[in-house]
């Protein structure tokens, strides 16, 4: 028996949103849940977040339990150091159990740091993985800023998981939400009524064991039409600055080999690194035993995990890409061309 | 009070086996024909001899029979189970006293173990048998005294014994080997010894017989490090192969426990004194490609020393998840689980020899009435399922973990 490559490792949860999106309304809340006892919560300041002193069960300069049981610091030098720093006093029993870290972002939904740091840290990437990104958008704002920031469309792009904040003060978020949809297709939305949120909903993002079940994994790439909670609706609109994010899904009946995976990834990152935004999916690998999950940034792959076993009869890869500017079609027929190639 | 530790790895269950929570080195599972499953426990010290504890439910454990020893100056601290036998060690706390040997039980009605025999070990140097390892139902591989055998320095009374059990009812002498130089009369020179602040004696500890090699015995021997051998014949065991990291290390080579697949020996000390006064005491990573040259490769990342290392009682390496060959056993060529007294259970992943990696830990809390004021995990058994059984040393019984790596 070997160690499940996914099951021991501490699920990271990246938390962004637009500017006034709530976040750290949200956050603070969040820090208050009962649902987050044996949580960690990294956040930039802890002066934005207003922490009743009757709820803290202990403080140090950088560090306060809270009484659910969670634990809320702030980033020291940087965010690697801070991982760092939080697992080695766990280890010495200094701090509690933490068994997942959400990671307040600023205002970048971007998970590059991150997974380059699993890269780059032995001690990261041995005990951390990313579960995903969360986005928080404002249903009363939200539509005006993927009008004016370009930042904002990214962000949203890249989520696995949307959370629509202040939808009791928007008369209607249809129109948001299919905005949204058409930006992330693969995107699972839910929504926090005055930050609100059950953090289970946070979790859970991205397959959490070599035992993942066909529903876990198409959760994660998502059905195009997953939502949480209260199904909303409302036709595909597209903005301005959307046309440039570019969300699909591409699917391989034929199995690659380690070889045409890895020479058709090198080759879409060392073209076009900058604006692969993102890309994730299960691939079937011949030879392994079961899909083989993908996670890919920028330049930087993650390196990929086998699950145990397929367990549906569905073997096609699927995988999604979130790129600025690349044209479904190029990425598609550059795969086939590389599948050609090193299948000669 | 110190708060329970964990990573990746929960408590289904604890159980402070009626009072007597203190357990020594012997852990084995039987099957029972009844669907049952079986957890056999050796106490660590006296009044009690072993306790059978129902596991089928992991997370309600049942005590169904708790035995007594005849008497206080004497220890089981060993067992083990093939079938519905099992083989109990029993060590006196002076030579020449009884009964120093071991005995064989029927256990096929678990509720009422019932004797079938005794090997007598006793002599006027011998304590009798500190350690059995009994997995094939044929032979008792041990470390113990001999009636007739005479070290040369008391503390290096136990050598490694072979008994036929074949025939339960009447175990036979079949072989044994000691360290050239510790008997009496032996034509060697006795070995050098190690500093005596730490010094512990040249004797065998744990001797592990596989059926992937039943030509080897695999030999954990305190003060003279692995050892190797040759048991093609049982009554004329011969040395293959030994390493020995002390000096200037600190001695006490505990288990050896061959990974085959992948010709590596993970190799044990064992941590005697408190407060850290004998660390490091280590788990070892040795390239066995070559039986007749081991070479070290790596060794365990340690629990935080800051930590640990002045926390109270012993901290540091002791006994492993020795992937007994048995249905109920779990067996892996890379995941190796061991106790480490107030640091607790943990799981290290071997797939990187070079590099192994901690991937789980359990801490309990202090038990109530322990003495030094923490946990001292003293053994560990793996069940198939990956269910971990630890227990404590002192006071603390009997702790049911899940591994979730």
């Amino acid at each position: 028996m070997k160690r499940d490559p996914l099951a021991g490792r501490i699920p990271i949860i990246l938390i962004t949103g637009f500017l006034g999106s709530g976040k750290t309304t949200l956050l603070g809340k969040l820090l208050r849940h009962p649902g987050m006892d044996h949580a960690a919560v990294i956040i930039n300041e802890l002066g934005d977040i207003a922490i009743d002193h009757q709820l803290v069960a202990s403080s140090s300069e950088q560090m306060t339990l809270l009484g659910n049981g969670c634990l809320c610091c702030t980033v020291r030098t940087d965010l690697q150091e801070t991982l760092r720093e939080l697992f080695v006093r766990r280890r010495a029993g200094e701090v509690i159990d933490f068994d997942r870290v959400f990671v307040e972002t600023t205002g970048l939904a971007d998970p590059v740091p991150v997974l380059h740091s699993f890269q780059s840290d032995g001690l990261l990437g041995a005990q951390y993985r990313l579960d995903g990104v969360v986005t928080v958008v404002d249903a009363v704002n939200g539509m005006g800023q993927l009008d004016t920031q370009p930042e904002a469309v990214k962000q949203a792009a890249l989520a696995d998981r949307i959370v629509l904040s202040k939808t009791d003060l928007a008369r209607d978020s249809s129109a948001l939400v299919s905005r949204l949809k058409a930006l992330n297709p693969f995107v699972s939305i839910a929504t926090a009524v005055q930050g609100e949120i059950d953090p289970a909903l946070l979790t859970g993002l991205s397959p959490g064991s070599a035992k993942a079940l066909p529903a876990e994994l198409n959760r994660w790439l998502g059905s195009g039409d997953t939502y949480l909670g209260k199904a909303l609706e409302g036709k595909h609109q597209a903005g301005n600055h959307d046309a440039s994010i570019k969300t699909f899904s591409l699917r391989f009946e034929r199995p690659f080999t380690w070889d045409s995976l890895n020479a058709a990834l090198q080759a879409l990152t060392a073209l076009r690194g900058p604006d692969l935004l993102r890309v994730k999916g299960i691939v079937n690998v011949s030879g392994e035993p079961g899909p083989v999950i993908l996670q890919a940034a920028q330049h930087v792959i993650h390196p990929p995990v086998t699950l145990e076993s397929w367990r549906d009869a569905d073997r096609s890869s699927r995988i999604v890409f979130i790129t600025r500017n690349i044209a479904r079609e190029a990425v598609e027929s550059l795969f086939s061309a590389v599948g050609a190639l090193t299948s000669s | 009070m110190i708060k329970a530790l964990s990573f990746n790895m929960r408590l289904l269950a604890h159980h402070e086996l009626e009072g007597f929570g203190g357990i020594g080195e012997g852990m084995a599972l039987q099957q029972t024909r009844d669907g049952r499953r079986i957890l056999w426990l050796a106490h660590e010290a006296a009044p009690k001899n072993f306790t059978g504890v129902d596991v089928s439910d992991p997370r309600a454990p049942r005590v169904i029979v708790q035995t007594d020893l005849p008497h206080a100056k004497m220890r089981s601290n060993s067992l083990d189970v093939t079938g519905d036998v099992m083989a109990v060690a029993y060590q006196t706390s002076d030579v020449g006293m009884k009964p120093a040997g071991f005995d064989l039980f029927d256990i096929s009605r678990p509720e009422q173990p019932k004797r079938i025999s005794h090997f007598d070990a006793s002599g006027p140097f011998s304590r009798g048998v500190q350690q059995v390892w009994f997995v094939d139902g044929e032979f008792v591989h041990m470390s113990s005294g001999a009636p007739d055998f005479q070290p040369r320095f008391p503390e290096d009374d136990q050598i490694y014994r072979i008994v036929d059990v074949r025939n339960p009812a009447k175990p036979l002498d079949a072989g044994r080997w000691w360290l050239p130089g510790t008997r009496e009369g032996d034509k060697e020179p006795a070995p050098a010894r190690l500093d005596p602040r730490i010094a512990t004696g040249y004797r065998v500890h744990n001797t592990n017989v596989f059926p992937e090699r039943p030509d080897r015995a695999y030999l954990g021997y305190i003060d003279g490090g692995a050892v190797i051998l040759d048991i093609a014949d049982k009554s004329r065991p011969t040395v293959v192969g030994q390493w020995n990291h002390s000096p200037p290390f600190n001695g006490f080579t505990h288990t050896v426990l061959p990974l085959f697949d992948r010709k590596l020996l993970i190799v044990s000390d064992e941590c005697v004194r408190d407060d850290g006064i004998d660390w490091p005491r280590l788990v070892w990573v040795v390239d066995g490609r070559n039986e007749r040259n081991p070479v070290p490769i790596s060794t365990f990342p340690t629990a935080p020393v800051d930590a640990f290392i002045k926390r109270g009682g012993r901290f540091g390496a002791h006994n492993l998840h020795e992937n007994q060959p048995v249905p109920t056993s779990f067996r892996s060529e890379t995941i190796i689980v061991g106790t480490f007294f107030n640091a607790g259970v943990r799981v290290y992943d071997t797939a990187n020899p070079f590099q192994p990696q901690e991937i789980a830990y359990y801490v309990p809390e202090a038990p109530k009435l322990a003495r030094s004021g923490t946990i001292q995990l003293n053994d560990v058994y793996v069940d198939e399922k990956r269910i971990v059984y630890t227990v404590d040393r002192h006071a603390g019984g009997l702790y049911v973990l899940e591994m979730t790596v």
